[in-house]
């Protein structure tokens, strides 16, 4: 299953760039969360898959009775979703008043900053 | 030493940022309260400066989990230097803001934000943990995203555009680099997977994930070449804002460059080529972009760029030399490129234009405030005594040393690029007269006596700062030098994290 | 004392605006004071010095790095400290009534002193890298002075040409002191010394002379770097006098002279200087004589001498040794004086050009004598201080081995040449009928002709009475050049002999050329021709050339495109850890670690790989956003499966954010246009695809790296013991790692801000105005 994980990653990485790599702001925020998606799952990943045992120490005991899922790579997507989020909405809210002041979806003619001045 | 009061950088700033916020439709009081803040907060900080440098590291565990089990912070030399200078920065900064910023700014939150950006940068400073620096690292860019957007101005929105977009690249690099030496040391605490990482077997997923942590600050720290957000976006926002980011945010990314490839990564061959030829590479990339420039903020934009080339020929020769002069330049460049910006700033009112050519006769017209100038525009040359000379000779002779002369050439290439923008800035904004048909300025004499205090308190203060770095250079080699033997030799930081003796 | 001395200048040039409020007017008067006293003091060193003593001060400025300002009077110092001081005090003077009610009159006195100060630190200082400071100021300071008229546009030109040209070669020239502290150990000259052997056995020898050549050689104008001095005559005549002729252009000679005894006398140094010396002295006076413009004439034979200073530094023989001390002497007197005489004539006339100035002796005679007096003292007729000099130089040349006859050769061509110059400068804007126009010329202040008059004294003096300096002065600085003790001996008569001859011919030769060769316009404009062949046009050529190519690389570079700064970011990237991949990892694969693949499972990725795919082609834009949201679900259905229903809550709920905010936002947005070519797609696709499978394989090697689990089972096992909770993602959120999540809280506050002033605030002019 973890090679079939590796390959989501792998292809959410992939797809997240080539997005990224074209011209239109719209895609490029589609590329970002899906880069955003595939960092999370890759984190999931590295604290290895184990199948329904959340990290939750049953009633009654004090410690864990038998195998867990590793918790702090949980926490950390938790923590990696919740920032992400903010960082998406800001820059989805950022590409519509780009699109609201200068009218164009394509990045190409977004580069007058960039002239040699 | 355990102190839990090391936080109070951080705290304090989130405390003024929130207390900013119930001032929301106040300008007036937020001015204050945030001249106010910046002030304790400077304080704090020079405390916090003082006690490490006479008693040693700081180290306190948040929630009093052991290390590595919470998060540890720490204040080292280094991070306690670097906070002293966000403070220095942030005061004049804000002082400046006071008068320049336009108050519909200030009713949508600049002075919070600006705060928020700060306080993620001491956290990012103090912090001893990779994951929590990475959160660090996001308050201080999403921060940086606001300010940078604040007013919507078209060039705001094209040049965030791009700043939002690499910037947001980086960040998953980063937070990718995370998981992947989680995965390899199953630790977060930067102690503790300094330890860990060396015992892992297979180097080569190391040097994978060292080469994701470059691009991820290499981004940030606007490194060749990846540094392509900083010119467009830079010059955009008011004066004030630039010189926030001009001072601060790429030297956060070199700090963590610098953590991270002098305890967890530490350079092979290769990695250390790598470095000083992407060093060379910005040095003489920046400097040729400044030449061509006409904006008084691209120019210094690209000057930026140039300078961090210097920052990173350091840690590219990596003796403990070369690490002085990193440090060295680190502290100047802080200081000087802030205040150039609040300069550029004053120049673009004065003049009514940006750009050079439409610039002119500031010398005729104002002896005293030329004289003001000139001493970041040569600072930042670096003329001899001046504060941004000394670092220079520390880079030239680590670089003989380890016979890098590549480096020598670019380091003396890129002085003397420096060395001539800034002489031509002078000759064309400073000598020549007015040309006619440029737009006019606002006049000096027409600023209110609140203005013109507003605006010479932090240029002066800070040229103060730059020219103490320059004359009294021995004290700055002699902490710069603390710092590099600290860096070079991490055990008093690793033990102080775990507690060990 | 010496440090007071070195820094009193520094101390005026701060001080100008306070010193010129309190004295007004008589500021100048001030300020020339302080140049007469120090002159005063170096005078009563004399004898001090020449009794072999040299005086040093120390103050431990940087220890850490070595650099120690450590102030030492010996000869070599002692004589520029005069001519510093002393020249100084002229120019002060003489600027009081040439600048008189100019309107920076304040800052020109200023710039003067810094420049004073900067000139007597780079003398004096025995620390290399003091002296390099020191240098580096004399840059900045002539940089001021050359763009004092600063609404001349040509002013400013050549200000940025000396400062680039002196700038770029004192940054050599530090890279030089730096690689010889880094043998030597020490930036102390008189360490140094000492340690002269191992010096020359380096490696790095020759990159230390190549550097210390760079450096001295711009300063001191040699070719091919000497056409900055010409343009530095934008400068008022004072400034010219003071720095381009008399002094700071020594600071190379001087630097030159100071390391002969520690980097000299070996091949590559001597024939080095004695090419490019003797280049550049007659390719200068050759120049020179081409001139019509008074400043130009004096520009090019000052090249010239300095040409003829490096060259017999080359030459290293005692005689030539001597002859260079003696040579600094003489021409700081004559041609200071010739630089004065010319302010003078522009000044009362208006004009500089030689083929119309005439008969001026009529109205100026003290300024004739003095002109009279530089003039034959240039040309190096008997009883002027020039003859003394002449005499050396030539035996110098003669007696050189093989090749005594070539250079002397030169050497003698070079003062014909110079001699015409000189007589052109000095005697004949004095000689003649006075044209009608100059009539009315009226005479000049006495404030004007007494220094250039005292220059005169002056050589005279010495050239009557050599015995007046040849103790006193020139022995030590020859003690100091050649690190000799043999005692000199300075001679008005030599004897009948082929020098002698020498000396009377060059005369004759001279006297007659003058007398034959009118400079005029139309010669001057005819070595325009050689122009595009000319140092100075090929490297201003090169300097176009080059801000070209940075305009071609930045536009490269920064071209604007934000897919292309992508695409090099992530190509970066891709080889950074292509090559880390291709250098060394160990790939293995463990089947027993990983887990089996149940037929659900087999469901939600094909899911989630077409909805990837469909995100990232569609052209409907509503389509793309609900693929994503399909990507998210899927993403938290493995969340669930794999015990983290923490995570497929937050995911759940905040993708169902995301898309709802994405369609309200952009649902009106145009259609998705295919901006790309076919070529690009698949470049750009290849590149991401390659990436892709360097994170994958990077994650499933790190996935099968040995886990080491200590900290989470650390949290598992204290989660309720100490924290007490039972759900350990939740206790590691607001516990363990509290902090982390204290601050994600503040991202959100902060994004709120943002998108808050983004959608309200706009400070764009709108669009009806």
């Amino acid at each position: 299953m973890e090679i079939l994980l590796v390959f989501i990653i792998g292809l959410l990485h992939a797809g997240g760039l080539y997005m990224l790599l074209r011209r239109s702001m719209f895609k490029m925020i589609i590329g970002l969360i899906l880069l955003g998606n595939g960092a999370n799952l890759l984190i999931f990943l590295i604290g290895r898959l184990v199948k329904g045992k959340p990290p939750v120490i049953d009633e009654g005991l004090k410690v864990f009775a038998d195998a867990y899922a590793d918790p702090l790579p949980q926490a950390l997507v938790l923590t990696a979703i919740v920032i992400g989020f903010g960082l998406q909405s800001f820059a989805i809210i950022l590409i519509k008043r780009v699109y609201n002041v200068l009218e164009t979806d394509d990045l190409d003619e977004l580069n007058s900053t960039d002239e040699e001045l | 030493m355990s102190n839990p009061y090391i936080i109070l950088p951080i705290v304090f700033h989130m405390a003024a940022a929130v207390i900013l916020m119930f001032c929301w439709f106040q300008p007036r009081v937020q001015k204050l309260l945030s001249i106010l803040f910046s002030l304790i907060g400077l304080g704090i900080s020079v405390w916090l400066f003082r006690l490490v440098w006479h008693e040693g590291f700081q180290v306190t565990q948040a929630g009093n989990w052991d290390a590595p089990f919470g998060i540890s912070f720490i204040a080292d030399t280094l991070g306690s230097t670097l906070g002293l200078l966000s403070s220095i920065s942030l005061l004049a900064v804000s002082i400046f803001s006071t008068v320049s910023m336009r108050e519909e700014r200030i009713k949508f939150g600049y002075f919070p934000t600006l705060h928020f950006l700060i306080m993620g940068l001491q956290g990012a400073f103090l912090t001893a943990d990779i994951f929590n620096l990475y959160v660090w690292f996001e308050v201080v860019i999403i921060s940086s995203f606001v300010l940078l957007t604040l007013g919507g101005k078209k060039t705001q929105l094209e040049g965030a555009l791009k700043y939002v977009s690499l910037n947001l690249l980086a960040s998953t690099f980063f937070l990718i680099g995370i998981a992947l030496v989680y995965g390899l040391t199953g630790s977060l605490n930067l102690a503790d997977v300094a330890i860990k990482i060396g015992a892992v077997e297979n180097r080569g997923l190391v040097n994978m994930t060292a080469g994701l942590f470059l691009v991820a600050f290499g981004i940030k720290s606007a490194l060749f070449p990846m540094y392509f957000w900083l010119p467009a976006s830079y010059h955009t926002p008011p004066a004030a804002i630039s010189a926030i980011f001009a001072g601060l945010l790429t030297k956060v990314g070199v700090y963590a460059m610098v953590r991270m490839f002098t305890m967890v990564f530490i350079g092979d061959t290769f990695m250390s080529i790598t470095l000083s030829g992407l060093a060379a590479l910005t040095i003489i990339s920046g400097g040729l972009g400044a030449i061509r420039q006409q904006h008084l903020g691209k120019i210094f934009g690209y000057l930026i760029i140039c300078h961090i080339g210097f920052l990173f020929a350091g840690l590219g020769i990596f003796t403990e030399l070369a690490l002085v002069g990193t440090i060295f330049y680190l502290i100047h460049d802080i200081v000087v490129k802030t205040n150039l910006f609040i300069v550029a700033g004053l120049m673009n009112k004065l003049t009514g234009s940006p750009f050079i050519k439409e610039q002119g006769g500031l010398y005729a017209k104002y002896p005293l405030l030329s004289l003001l100038f000139a001493i970041p525009l040569f600072s930042l040359v670096g003329i001899p005594p001046l504060s941004g000379f000394w670092a220079k000779v520390y880079l030239i002779q680590a670089s003989f040393e380890t016979r890098e002369f590549l480096l020598v050439g670019s380091i003396i290439f890129g002085s003397f690029l420096t060395l001539w923008v800034i002489a031509k800035v002078w000759s064309e904004s400073f000598w020549k007269d007015k040309p006619e048909a440029s737009s006019s300025g606002k006049p000096w004499s027409t600023f209110s006596t609140k203005e013109k205090w507003g605006i010479l308190v932090p240029i002066m203060f800070l040229s103060i700062v730059s020219l103490y770095i320059g004359l009294a250079a021995e004290n700055i080699i002699s902490l710069a030098s603390r710092i590099a033997a600290e860096l070079m030799d991490p055990s008093a930081y690793i033990n102080s994290i775990l507690g060990m003796k | 004392m010496m440090l007071l001395i070195v820094l009193s200048g520094f101390l005026f040039s701060a001080l100008t605006r306070p010193i010129g409020s309190i004295f007004k007017q008589a500021l100048p008067w001030v300020f020339t004071a302080l140049p007469v006293l120090l002159f005063i003091y170096f005078c009563s060193q004399i004898g001090v010095v020449s009794s072999g003593d040299s005086l040093t001060w120390t103050y431990k400025w940087v220890p850490s790095l070595g650099l120690d300002l450590v102030f030492e009077l010996n000869g070599l110092s002692l004589l520029f400290a005069l001519l510093i001081t002393g020249i100084g005090s002229l120019v002060f003077f003489y600027s009081t009534y040439y600048l008189k009610g100019h309107a920076y009159m304040d800052r020109f006195y200023g710039y003067l002193s810094m420049f004073m100060a900067s000139m007597l630190g780079v003398v004096l200082s025995d620390n290399l890298l003091a002296l390099f400071i020191f240098w580096e100021l004399t840059s900045i300071s002539s940089f001021f002075l050359i763009g004092f008229n600063n609404e001349d546009p040509k002013s400013r030109k050549s200000a940025l040409t000396a400062l680039s040209i002196t700038g770029l070669g004192g940054l050599v020239l530090l890279g030089g002191i730096i690689l010889l502290s880094s043998i030597g150990g020490t930036y102390s000259f008189s360490e140094l010394l000492s340690q002269r052997n191992s010096i020359l056995s380096s490696s790095s020898y020759c990159w230390i002379l190549v550097f210390v050549f760079i450096g001295s050689f711009t300063k001191s104008a040699q070719f091919p770097f000497h056409f900055w001095l010409p343009g530095a005559m934008k400068a008022p005549t004072p400034v010219s006098t003071y720095l381009h002729s008399a002094t700071m252009v020594k600071a190379g000679i001087f630097l030159l002279a100071k390391m002969t005894p520690l980097l000299g006398g070996t091949p590559a140094w001597n024939h080095t200087l004695m090419i490019v010396g003797g280049i550049t002295m007659v390719y200068a006076a050759i120049h020179s004589l081409f001139r019509v413009d008074l400043k130009g004439i004096l520009a090019y034979s000052t090249i010239s001498a300095l040409g003829i200073l490096v060259f017999l530094i080359g030459v290293g023989t005692e005689k030539a040794l001597l002859a260079v001390g003696i040579f600094i002497l003489t021409h700081a007197l004559y041609k200071a004086a010739l630089f004065l005489i010319t302010g003078i004539i522009d000044y009362q006339t208006g004009s500089r050009d030689v083929s119309q100035l005439k008969g001026l002796q009529h109205v100026m005679k003290p300024v004739a004598i003095a002109g009279f007096i530089a003039a034959l003292s240039s040309a190096g007729f008997p009883l002027f201080l020039g003859f003394l000099s002449k005499e050396i130089m030539y035996e110098a040349t003669f007696k050189y081995a093989e090749i005594g006859i070539l250079l002397t050769a030169a050497i003698v061509l070079t003062k014909i040449f110079l001699l015409v110059a000189g007589f052109w400068a000095g005697i004949s804007p004095f000689t003649g009928e006075l044209p009608e126009n100059l009539k009315a010329t009226k005479k000049p202040s006495p404030i004007l002709w007494v220094p250039p008059l005292l220059l005169g004294v002056g050589s005279v003096l010495f050239g009557v009475f050599p015995a007046l300096i040849e103790q006193s002065l020139i022995q030590p600085v020859f003690a100091n050049i050649s690190g000799l003790d043999t005692s000199i001996y300075l001679a008005l008569w030599h004897g009948f002999n082929t020098v002698l001859l020498l000396s009377i011919l060059t005369l004759i030769i001279g006297t007659a050329i003058y007398f034959q060769w009118k400079p005029s316009e139309g010669k001057f404009a005819r070595t325009l021709r050689f122009e595009k062949i000319s140092p100075q046009t090929l490297l201003e050529g090169f300097a176009v050339g080059f801000h070209t190519f940075a305009g071609v690389w930045t536009r490269a570079v920064q071209n604007g495109y934000l897919r292309n700064y992508v695409l090099s970011i992530l190509a970066f990237l891709t080889v950074i850890m292509g090559y880390r991949f291709y250098e060394g990892v160990s790939i293995y694969l463990d089947w027993n670690q990983l887990s089996e693949i149940t037929p659900s499972e087999v469901i939600v990725v094909t899911l989630m790989v077409i909805s990837i795919i469909f995100a990232i082609v569609s052209t409907s834009r509503t389509a793309s956003i609900v693929a994503l949201g399909v990507v998210g679900f899927a993403n938290c259905l493995f969340f669930l499966f794999y015990s983290a229903p923490d995570l497929a809550m937050t995911q759940f709920s905040i993708d169902t954010l995301t898309v709802l905010l994405f369609m309200l936002v952009l649902f009106k947005l145009p259609k998705n246009k295919i901006f790309s070519s076919k070529r690009i797609r698949i470049r750009d696709a290849v590149l991401s695809v390659l990436f892709g499978l360097l994170i994958a394989i990077l994650t499933l090697e790190v996935f099968e790296e040995p886990s080491v689990t200590d900290i989470s089972k650390y949290y598992a096992d204290n989660a309720y013991l100490l924290a007490k909770g039972r759900n350990v993602v939740n206790v590691i959120l607001v516990d363990y790692r509290g902090m982390d999540t204290l601050v994600e809280t503040t991202v959100l506050i902060i994004a709120a801000i943002g998108v808050f002033s983004l959608i309200k605030l706009n400070l764009n002019p709108s669009k009806e105005q």
